[in-house]
């Protein structure tokens, strides 16, 4: 179909130049006119509701005479709409040709129905027959456009039963009436004569100019018409003879094939190759630079739809049409790609020898990262399971090829905040990957090279063929630019290099991903504390709840990978305090994009979930959820074992990790715990053995895990474990069984832990200092003393009253206030007062990295004061601990700092993300807004009861 | 020894001029070879116009009488810019050195240019090349000059910038010349300005932030009042930071003044837990010594490092200062710090022990059993101590210290009824005060 409609604009856009040829032959005239032929044209095709077309001649008539020209009008656009496959423009045309019928019946009042109608039906008909004949065509239809097919059918099969016998008697002898216009069936013959009219028209119209041009006009004329019923037919036409096509030639082709482009029934695989050969037939480098910048556009339009991702092989040229792009841009420095401005018309035509500047239209960035885009998309959708998908993945330095080609070229150009653009997608890509998988892609890389020209060609066959056969291209482009990636021998090297780049000349949002990129990859190298103060540093807890779902998922992800690595350094509580709020909704899958998970009170729309789906991270890029639920789990358990021991009187008093307390009781509920099958048995079986004071089995059950080999260091990382649980053994035992004794002597203790004298005694003499335990070292015999602090039951109550009066009279307090309020409460409460301390500290904490750093936000006043209403004085607190007190694990005073820590280190943010991120999306009801806030009061209460121990 | 000298990263953050006590120093310690000390001075005094100077360190260095040509030719060179700087400032020095004149002067800069300009024909460009000319007297070695006339420059220029690098030239020269009173009110001027000061970005300002502080160790370790003012400036949100992120080697500095300052106990807290989160990326024995005592309870490390840290100290510019008394000189931050260290340790281990063997306590202490005694019967009369000598077991028993439960039961709800009280009146006179509107 397209091909007609090919033929179709050819046509028209001959005569519209012929006219405006005659207006002033000149040579701007060629390119302007076209553009306004292509518009003129376009709106031609579409409109569907013109009663009298303006190109129609106007002469007063008679009533008939003007019923019957409206009616042959509408016919006329009929047979337009049917050209170009347009169902919805015929099915309306249709409808008001029903309606001229009854006025031309009125106007002849004769009971014959008009053979001009009837030859429209019967046009309709056959046209009809062969769109439902063609499969194919019928499904690349767009959804409008077969619906209107559909109504079509069914309207015409009504209408054609009147007139069945007028139809009938009409194909029997077609001729029998002369119209203007040709039959239906006379189409093609109509258009031959319109050919070979245009022509002679040029000719006549060209004459002033030499014959020369005249000729390849002729010949323009010629091979277009031959186009219409082969493609291929075009080249052939160009190719007999290269000398004679011009600059306006091709810039005239190439303009009409980007007009027709987006249209309906343009074929979009089919422009790519028209475009493709053109840029053959490019006179200057300017154009052919021009073109191949429409065939990269062209060939993002193969792939319509927003979910679907483009075909590998056009992705595949089009990298290639990039690198080219890049050689020419290269080879002529004086050429600038430039989408600010409209250009003029005739750039292009300045040839390669032309010494000032080009400007043409384009934008790197923006295809570069739409390819990028593409890439990404690809690896959604490929089954992650199969060969495809590897091989998919082997294209990533091909990519990172192009990439580091246009950085380079618009660091040369100077254009460094593109640069900078540039630079982050290419840190997107390696930031996931540990050194040992960025050794395999540079190894790949390098290797592929031999290979690589040869999987090129594999690509490229068909290109390669077609440049064999047609002729060499007039612009001759070397490759310059490196088809080869150059990787640093270390990807932090890279990284290094890229992300100060984007420090410097970043946008906001561009140096906020590239900082959790590299916090990300930091984690992944064990440099926890390297990652941790640059989190610290740059202040994106704080402002990463404003910001887009997909910097919010990769900041969960740094998160997370930050989590892994402070676990693995042997830093438990900080890895809880990364990993626990991910965990606190249940939804870490859908917080790492890693996965849909579904919701048990909220039905998710199609729409809501295809956005969803669009978000996902490609597989080879997931985080192992086993390993971090593993670890997350496990450093629960470590803090919260000795923590249930210690406060065994009132054990809902400080929690460290409720996800972990629900787990356990719902595991303590069953009436038969059978042997571990998932992370999460297994960590429960571990916790009840740590809780005896068994390390032996604790461990031996963890260890048993099999996402352990997951890990690069796996020995180190267990053997630091046992360590740590043999520690929180010995602290567990201590804490339930110290009423029990009343001496305790060290080596009896190392004996029962596996734990050398030096080891014990540091963690006992911790424990006398923080107050947790009640005892005290007699030298002499190495031996605890127990005092008989422990409180009696009644004591213990006594204590949890006055606690609970104390909240009572604060709530008293709060509540007058808020009644009366109190500004100017001198008496205030001294919870209050602590916490206003606590919040100067943490703003001045937070004011640490102020002025250290250019790319904070400087949020931090906001952020404690914003708390005055969401979090009551809970996360002032929390701040002024994990500003000031860093990460320590402070187990004086306000019960554990790390519990602290994590609250203000994350509370809100994964609060934030998780519903904030997605309240402000539509796809996350009321529900999830009120969950927070209930949340927000819980955790305030709990905070609350934490310091106040 | 020399691996925990800090002078090569000290260095960077000083002035030229400022390094040279450093070198002398390290000179006299014998930490390195002389001849890579004379060397670094040479180096050193290339950029300066001290050219007499380096020329005596040359001939030293290689043990001749000749000089290198270049050096000669620089000597040339200085002379004569010298000769064309005096002449251009000349003006307005003869005007300053004019006591009478100078009574003129008043507190309105306005006025004073205005003056000078209508009465003595000294404009703008007399002001800067007194500037200039302060600045070659300051590299030629002449610093008392070079701070009077930099004192004069301050009085008299507009320009803010200028003004700032005048403060900073006039702090390296009254550090040079050991004025230390003087020296400490320039320091507390320069840091008002950076403090309130617009800089271009806040890198500029870490970094004025970093050289002030390593400029004013200088004063502070040989300050009478310092110690505790090192506290007061470095443990400032602001100042704490710029340590952590740039110089953590500064640490040591504020970890020894707060060993050695037994007053600030409160801010002692916060300051272990930033030496705990700062492990990773700056320690030295003095800090190692701090996380032993805090952090890990590791006393017999913490003995380890306190052996260790003398010698840091002995080998220390700052800390290692030398005071002559009679015949012998002594160090007095080292006596100062091992005092206040063994009593640290001793705090602290009293803290977990209810008896502790004596012999083992000296052991600990650095003490002879004696001395230990003795020690501690003087901590127990200064009531510092809670605890009786057994002697004839030889061991010490500390007094259990533990608060009664009931005391504490009415600690808790002492406030309450007070509180409750104020509520109550707070709320009958929003009361009354409802009904009279």
């Amino acid at each position: 179909m397209a091909s007609r409609f090919w033929t179709q604009g050819d046509s028209e856009t001959e005569e519209e130049e012929e006219e405006s040829d005659y207006e002033d032959g000149g040579e701007n005239a060629v390119g302007d006119s076209t553009t306004v032929a292509a518009g003129s044209r376009y709106l031609q095709g579409n409109a569907s509701d013109s009663d009298d077309s303006d190109d129609q001649k106007r002469v007063v008539r008679s009533a008939k005479d003007k019923r019957f020209e409206e009616m042959s009008a509408t016919v006329e656009q009929m047979k337009n709409s049917m050209k170009i496959n347009d169902w919805v423009s015929l099915q309306e045309n249709f409808d008001k040709m029903n309606k001229q019928l009854e006025k031309v019946m009125r106007v002849t009042e004769s009971e014959k129905v008009p053979t001009l109608y009837v030859k429209a039906l019967v046009m309709l008909e056959d046209f009809l027959t062969q769109a439902l004949a063609n499969k194919d065509a019928k499904k690349k239809m767009s959804s409008s456009n077969a619906k209107a097919l559909n109504s079509m059918k069914q309207k015409l099969k009504k209408n054609n039963k009147q007139y069945e016998e007028l139809i009938n008697k009409f194909r029997e002898n077609p001729e029998s009436e002369d119209e203007a216009d040709g039959g239906g069936s006379e189409e093609d013959e109509d258009e031959e004569e319109e050919f070979e009219e245009d022509p002679t028209k040029i000719m006549r119209s060209d004459s002033g100019e030499d014959d020369e041009d005249e000729e390849e006009d002729a010949e323009g004329g010629g091979w277009e018409k031959k186009m219409s019923k082969k493609d291929k037919l075009m080249d052939k036409a160009f190719m007999k003879d290269p000398r004679e096509i011009t600059w306006e030639t091709v810039d005239k082709k190439l303009k009409e094939i980007v007009a027709a482009r987006g249209k309906k029934g343009t074929g979009r695989v089919e422009q790519v190759e028209q475009l493709t050969f053109l840029t053959r037939v490019a006179k200057t480098p300017a154009q052919k630079l021009e073109i191949f910048f429409s065939v990269v556009s062209a060939q993002f339009d193969v792939n319509p739809s927003l979910s679907g991702h483009m075909p590998i092989n056009v992705w595949k040229k089009c990298v290639h049409n990039m690198l080219i792009i890049l050689d020419i841009l290269v080879q002529h420095p004086n050429i600038v790609v430039d989408d600010m401005v409209e250009p003029d018309e005739n750039e292009t035509q300045k040839g390669a020898d032309y010494k000032g500047t080009i400007r043409v239209w384009g934008n790197l960035v923006a295809f570069l990262e739409r390819i990028d885009a593409e890439f990404f998309k690809s690896l959604q959708c490929i089954d992650p399971h199969t060969r495809e998908y590897v091989e998919r993945l082997r294209d990533e330095p091909m990519f990172l090829v192009l990439a580091q080609n246009v950085q380079d070229y618009l660091e040369r150009v100077g254009d460094f905040k593109a640069a900078a653009k540039v630079a982050l997608r290419r840190v997107e890509l390696v930031y996931y990957k540990p050194q040992e998988v960025y050794g395999a892609m540079r190894k790949l890389a390098e290797q592929t090279e031999d290979g690589d020209s040869g999987e090129l060609e594999a690509g490229e066959e068909p290109k390669v063929v077609e440049e064999s056969r047609g002729p060499p291209a007039f612009v001759a482009t070397p490759e310059i630019v490196p088809r080869k990636p150059t990787f640093p021998e270390n990807s932090r090297t890279l990284m290094d290099i890229l992300v100060s780049l984007i420090y410097k000349y970043g946008d906001e949002r561009t140096k906020a991903r590239a900082m959790l990129c590299d916090i990300y990859h930091h984690a992944i190298l064990d440099e926890f504390s390297t990652s941790r103060d640059l989190l610290l540093m740059s202040h994106l807890q704080d402002s990463i709840q404003h910001m887009d779902i997909s910097t919010q998922i990769l900041f969960n992800r740094a998160m997370a990978q930050l989590g892994l690595c402070a676990f693995r350094a042997g830093l438990i509580a900080e890895g809880h305090g990364c990993l626990s709020e991910l965990y606190s909704g249940g939804r870490v899958k859908e917080l790492l994009a890693q996965g849909v998970s579904q919701s048990r009170y909220h039905d998710k729309t199609p729409e809501q979930e295809r956005l969803e789906r669009r978000r996902q991270m490609p597989y080879h890029m997931h985080i192992n959820l086993e390993l971090l639920e593993a670890v997350h789990l496990i450093c629960a358990m470590l803090l919260e074992v000795p923590n249930m021991a210690a406060n065994t009187h009132d054990a809902k008093r400080k929690v460290i990790s409720r996800t972990f307390r629900r787990l356990l009781e719902v595991s303590e509920r069953q009436t038969f715990t059978g042997p571990p099958e998932n992370v999460r048995d297994h960590v429960m079986a571990a916790t009840r053995a740590l809780s005896k004071g068994d390390f032996q089995k604790s461990f031996d059950v963890i260890n048993s895990l099999d996402v352990w080999k997951l890990l690069r260091n796996r020995e180190n990382v267990l053997e630091m474990l046992r360590a740590k649980i043999k520690e929180e053994a010995l602290r567990t035992y201590l804490f339930t069984y110290a009423s029990s004794y009343d001496s305790l002597s060290l080596d009896q203790l190392t004996k029962m832990f596996d734990l050398s004298d030096v080891q014990a005694h540091s963690i006992v003499s911790k424990m006398m200092i923080m107050e947790e335990l009640h005892a005290s070292w007699d030298q002499p015999t190495r031996c605890i003393i127990f005092h008989d602090v422990q409180y009696t039951r009644l004591q213990a109550l006594a204590f949890q009253l006055t606690e609970k009066l104390s909240i009572l009279a604060e709530s008293n307090e709060r509540a007058i206030e808020a009644r009366i309020g109190g500004g100017g409460l001198d008496g205030l409460p001294l919870r209050r007062r602590e916490n206003q301390d606590y919040g100067a500290g943490g703003a001045a904490g937070g004011g640490k990295w102020q002025d250290n750093f250019s790319f904070n936000q400087g949020r931090q006043g906001g952020g404690s004061a914003r708390t005055g209403y969401s979090f009551g004085g809970g996360r002032p607190l929390a701040f002024g601990q994990a500003a000031g007190g860093g990460f320590s694990r402070d187990r004086a005073g306000q019960g554990r700092g790390t519990g602290g820590y994590s609250a203000g280190y994350q509370s809100t943010r994964y609060q934030d993300t998780a519903y904030g991120g997605s309240g402000r999306t539509p796809y996350q009801g009321g529900s999830a807004v009120r969950g927070s806030q209930m949340d927000g009061s819980t955790r305030m209460v709990s905070l609350n009861r934490g310091f106040r121990a | 020894m020399a691996n925990y000298d800090l002078t090569p990263r000290i260095g960077p953050n000083l002035d030229r001029h400022l390094v040279f006590p450093l070198l002398e120093f390290l000179q006299e310690r014998q930490l390195y070879p002389d001849e890579q000390i004379l060397k670094a001075k040479i180096e050193l005094l290339n950029k300066t116009n001290m050219v007499d100077y380096a020329m005596d360190i040359h001939k030293s260095l290689y043990h001749t009488d000749d000089v290198p040509q270049d050096m000669v030719e620089r000597r040339v060179e200085v002379v004569g810019r010298l000769k064309a700087l005096e002449e251009s400032a000349a003006p307005l020095i003869s005007f300053l050195q004019n006591a009478s004149a100078v009574q003129e002067l008043r507190a309105d800069k306005q006025y004073n240019l205005q003056m000078l300009h209508d009465r003595y024909q000294i404009g703008p460009d007399q002001i800067e090349a007194l500037y200039q000319y302060a600045k070659f007297q300051f590299e030629c070695g002449n610093y008392s000059g070079a701070a009077d006339y930099l004192y004069q420059y301050r009085a008299l220029c507009t320009n803010s910038e200028r003004s700032l690098s005048a403060l900073w030239g006039k702090l390296a020269a009254e550090i040079l010349m050991q004025n230390w009173d003087i020296a400490l009110e320039e320091l507390n001027r320069l840091k008002e300005i950076i403090d309130s000061k617009n800089f271009p970005s806040p890198l500029n300002q870490v970094q004025s932030r970093i050289w002030l502080m390593h400029w004013s160790l200088f004063i502070f370790f040989n300050h009478d009042n310092g110690r505790t003012q090192i506290i007061d400036l470095f443990n400032q949100d602001k100042y704490l930071n710029a340590i952590q992120t740039n110089a953590p080697h500064l640490l040591r500095y504020l970890a020894t003044a707060f060993i050695v300052n037994k007053r600030r106990r409160p801010q002692f807290k916060d300051f272990i837990k930033v030496i705990q989160q700062e492990l990773y990326s700056y320690k030295d024995p003095i800090t190692e010594f701090l996380a032993c005592v805090y952090v890990n309870y590791d006393f017999d490390g913490a003995q380890k490092k306190m052996r260790e840290c003398e010698e840091v100290i002995l080998n220390d510019p700052f800390l290692g200062k030398r005071v002559e008394e009679g015949n012998f000189s002594t160090v007095p931050l080292r006596d100062e710090f091992l005092e206040n260290a063994r009593l640290f340790i001793f705090e602290t281990y009293c803290r977990i022990h209810q008896r502790i063997d004596m012999g083992v306590l000296a052991e600990k202490l650095n003490l002879n059993y004696e001395e230990a005694e003795r020690w501690i019967v003087n901590l127990i009369r200064s009531s510092k101590l809670d605890a009786k000598i057994d002697s004839k077991l030889g061991t010490v028993v500390m007094e259990p210290n533990h608060p009664n439960v009931y005391e504490q039961l009415i600690d808790h709800t002492k406030a309450l009824s007070g509180r409750t009280y104020k509520l109550v009146s707070q709320l009958l006179e929003h009361a009354q005060a409802q009904p009279a509107r």
